[in-house]
């Protein structure tokens, strides 16, 4: 990976978990920022594996075999929406249209300025499909991604961000596969 | 990767990958499976079994690491590898599980419902073979992991917040 090519996904990310800290009103950070090349099969494991239960938000980035991923840890996104909505979902395993639609928002806001700052640094017209919002085990989620990024081969370069707040009330994670192709 | 069990330890079958053993004390496992499908084989007589991760339904060029990544591929991949172990297919009981629909979210044109066409080229790859399933959990929302314990054939399914159920 170049220099460039990490100076542009940094500050693509950043953006990105900026965006968050205006929508919940609290300072989030980036704890962790790797982009790194794995085996598609393992992409899984970087949210706790195969059978982890998570919540997920996904958006495809139009036109390019691309894909962004926000997950959090169940309690995490029931508190986020908490912090959002003023009330705790009453099972994580069914939200309401509401609960689901404003992870979506987050995500989908998490996942425009991530790509709106790669277009504007590199020129290249980057655009997310609508979001959508998943619970269930981390390879289930992932599969239909993943599936389409194993056709073109077995590894794979991806972007990983933790983020979140230092009281641990936001903590989630952010997922790029493959990065977008910066020339 | 074909892999074979060497003992009792359980054989995790990963994205794309198959997995054969005749050792009665293996169990197969694809975790967290969503449009993927799980097909499991299992000869009663010879005890020979088998489990392909199915990813997508059709293509032409499959890794030596990941020979189920096509249903096409998958299911004669599957048949060789049981057979070399001894197995024989018109004794094989085989089960089918998984091709989920995990979003019904608008605005992705068909995306998720590749595990529909995924349950579909698995069943008409069966039926080339002159087999079929004997059961099958397909379909649904919810991701499930599948286990097939080999001193019997049994083969269990659990999804997120359900007991494990047999097959």
């Amino acid at each position: 990976m170049s220099a460039e090519t990490t100076k542009i996904v940094s500050k693509a990310v950043t953006n990105a978990v900026s965006g968050l800290s205006g929508m919940v009103g609290k300072e989030v950070h980036i704890f962790d920022f790797d982009l790194k090349k794995v085996k598609v099969k393992d992409v899984p494991y970087e949210f706790g594996g195969p059978e982890a239960l998570i919540v997920g938000v996904y958006l495809q980035i139009k036109d390019r075999n691309g894909h962004i991923f926000v997950g959090y840890e169940p309690a995490v996104a029931s508190e986020l929406i908490n912090m959002l909505l003023g009330q705790v979902p009453s099972s994580m395993l069914e939200l309401s249209e509401m609960e689901q639609s404003l992870l979506g928002e987050v995500g989908n806001l998490m996942g425009s300025f991530f790509l709106n700052t790669l277009a504007e640094e590199t020129g290249i017209s980057l655009l997310p499909s609508p979001p959508a919002v998943m619970i269930d085990m981390a390879g289930a989620i992932l599969d239909v991604p993943l599936s389409r990024v194993l056709e073109q081969g077995e590894e794979t370069p991806i972007m990983t961000a933790r983020f979140g707040t230092r009281d641990q009330h936001i903590d989630g994670k952010f997922l790029i596969l493959p990065i977008p192709v910066i020339k | 990767m074909n892999k074979q069990a060497q003992d009792n330890d359980e054989i995790i079958v990963g994205m794309g990958e198959l997995a054969v053993s005749n050792q009665p004390s293996a169990v197969l496992t694809c975790l967290g499976i969503g449009s993927c499908v799980a097909v499991c084989a299992f000869d009663p007589i010879s005890r020979v079994g088998g489990v392909a991760h199915v990813l997508l339904p059709c293509g032409e060029n499959a890794s030596t690491t990941t020979p189920s990544k096509y249903a096409n591929i998958a299911i004669p991949a599957l048949l060789n590898e049981i057979a070399k172990l001894g197995g024989n297919k018109s004794r094989l009981v085989i089960k089918v599980v998984g091709g989920a629909r995990i979003s019904t979210a608008p605005g992705f044109d068909g995306t998720f419902k590749i595990g529909d066409k995924n349950v579909e080229e698995v069943l008409a790859a069966l039926n080339r073979e002159k087999l079929s399933a004997s059961a099958m959990d397909v379909g649904g929302e919810k991701g499930r992991t599948v286990r097939m314990y080999l001193d019997t054939g049994k083969v269990v399914v659990q999804s997120v917040g359900t007991k494990p159920k047999e097959l």
